[in-house]
């Protein structure tokens, strides 16, 4: 299991091509050749979307699905309810996101935790980390509706407890990569490095703070990309069963059952500029931090 | 003397206390349930409870068992998941293959490869129904969805890690590009392309079951729901969350097992 953790970071970093067939192109051509590729590389993708839109507005996108304009509106009716009901779409993103990222930073620093304890007793924490990998594979949909029983008697106000059971959801999913990826930073030092902070004769303490945890850094970061997707999509999936009806999620299946798709269609595209916007942040903060490492 | 201690140091040894302190930990936790709250089943059964009534002979919807609803239903559920994930893994493959063949296409799709994993896919399950109209086909397009681009981000990364090395030779020996792709490129791919399905099989899975609760009609997802609302016992919703959580881990290791029977020289 702990590979499906790890590999998703070798699909999202090998954007360079290396061994592409044909050979490459001289180097004196390179300044001009890097140029047009970089054109290309923004204008393919640009252009194909535009397409898609074009194809979209023009209703030959309905004929191509099968749909009509009721369930898939036009893309500029749904941008003008969004424009009309930001004070609405704010309020549920707003309990999203809360969710999402308390969810996000309480299952990190649990799965930075539970990666120490495994350093410190290998034999025992490894195995136990192996196992909670297994979890991962437990639906969303069997755990949120478990906790919404178990959070029922918390507090009073539902929309506190189902707030703290969609919270409690969303770390679930998150916990167990920032587990593996922290121990496999703690204990996949570069060669040596650990021979010489016995030859200074440091003690573990100073081990774990001068080189394991510097050593961590970009597997936490690794961790973060899997789980901050995930979290988004855990908190929305949660507020599906939440007993208080609020968040983008549950907005989209509320439109849908009172038949608003236009509605749904912009909840959906609120959530997918969420899920981007927070990945974007992601990497910018991961552009910092590991400034000068890779 | 010796034999035992191997025995209790063995790693099968660490996963079987584990379990043993997680049923431990569990018991502990529904005994204390069952003395505080007024409804126990519904919080934190004991597990003797839910093992008993995979065995138990009582009717839940008046024509069959607790097992049987689930088991009939986790047929629906599943077959509808293994459609889709099989449809979309070719179509992951294809799609990597393609943008590995052709600089234009692996330039148009791959930012959109990018941006479809941060999108969340399953809060789009309404929507899909509905221009569906069919809880068929939205479980199949939604499992297929889920899996392709796992499938095809990982099978791509493949075709990129071969070796600079391999493909001069390739060169150096005159061979077509169709050989370069049957003999290196595509053999080469395949343990990448085993780790997309391992992402993407319990993703199918959950988005089947995701798909399942929004609408009537069978299900494991359908089930969940009604046994929630208190339509039928409360243990058929703790038998599915068993049995999605055991199906998931199931489907992890049965891609495991194809990939070894596939590629037997790996290790």
């Amino acid at each position: 299991m702990e590979n499906s953790c790890l590999n998703m970071e070798a699909s999202t970093l090998k954007i360079d091509a290396p061994g592409r067939i044909g050979g490459s192109k001289a180097k004196g051509m390179k300044r001009i050749q890097v140029n047009k590729d970089a054109v290309k590389t923004v204008m393919y993708p640009v252009l194909f979307g535009v397409l898609i839109l074009i194809l979209w507005q023009t209703q030959l996108l309905h004929k191509i699905l099968g749909a009509d304009t009721f369930t898939l509106p036009l893309p500029g009716r749904i941008i003008n309810i969004i424009l009309g009901n930001v004070p609405a779409i704010l309020k549920n993103v707003q309990a999203t996101v809360i969710v999402a990222i308390g969810g996000l930073v309480l299952g990190s620093a649990l799965g930075y935790l539970l990666g120490i304890v495994a350093m410190a007793f290998p034999k025992w924490g490894y195995g136990g980390i192996s196992i909670a990998s297994a979890f991962t594979a437990v639906p969303i949909v069997a755990i949120a509706p478990i906790l919404n029983n178990l959070t029922k008697d918390f507090s009073d106000d539902p929309h506190v407890r189902s707030m703290l059971a969609k919270t409690l959801v969303v770390m679930i999913t998150c916990t167990v990569s920032m587990g593996i990826n922290a121990y496999r930073g703690f204990t996949e030092l570069k060669p040596f490095s650990l021979d010489l902070m016995k030859s200074y004769a440091a003690g573990k303490m100073t081990v774990f703070l001068k080189l394991r945890v510097p050593n961590s850094l970009p597997y936490v970061f690794t961790a973060l990309r899997i789980s901050v997707p995930a979290s988004i999509i855990s908190a929305l999936v949660s507020e599906y069963f939440a007993e208080y009806i609020i968040g983008v999620g549950r907005q989209i299946r509320e439109s849908i059952v009172l038949a608003q798709y236009a509605t749904a269609w912009a909840y959906i595209l609120v959530a997918c500029v969420i899920g981007i916007l927070m990945y974007a942040i992601l990497l910018v903060v991961e552009g910092v931090a590991l400034k000068g490492r890779r | 003397m010796t034999a035992v201690r191997k025995i209790f140091s063995s790693r099968q040894m660490v996963t079987v206390v584990w379990i043993i302190g997680l049923v431990v930990a569990w018991e502990i936790a529904a005994s204390v349930v069952q003395h505080t709250k007024r409804t126990p089943e519904y919080v934190l059964p004991h597990i003797y409870q839910i093992i008993d009534s995979v065995f138990s002979r009582d009717l839940v919807n008046g024509s069959q068992t607790a097992t049987q609803v689930v088991l009939t239903n986790a047929a629906v559920t599943l077959v509808r998941a293994g459609i889709g994930f099989v449809i979309g893994s070719v179509i992951g493959f294809a799609l990597a293959l393609l943008m590995h063949m052709f600089l234009p296409v692996e330039k148009i799709a791959f930012p959109y490869l990018m941006i479809i994993q941060m999108i969340p896919i399953l809060g789009m399950a309404p929507i899909i129904l509905a221009i569906t109209r069919d809880i068929d086909k939205s479980r199949i397009v939604i499992a297929a969805i889920l899996t392709f681009y796992p499938v095809a981000t990982n099978t791509l990364a493949g075709f990129k890690a071969v070796e600079k090395e391999k493909l001069d030779l390739m060169y150096s020996i005159a061979a077509k590009k169709k050989d370069v792709y049957k003999k290196l490129l595509i053999p080469s791919s395949v343990p990448y392309f085993f780790t997309g399905l391992k992402i993407s099989a319990p993703m199918a899975i959950t988005a089947s079951i995701l798909v399942d609760t929004l609408q009537g009609g069978g299900g494991l997802g359908c089930m969940l729901s009604q046994s929630l609302k208190h339509a039928m016992s409360i243990y058929v919703f703790w038998q599915i969350v068993f049995f999605s959580a055991i199906v998931g881990i199931l489907s992890f290791y049965l891609m495991s097992l194809i990939e070894n029977w596939c590629h037997p020289i790996r290790k």
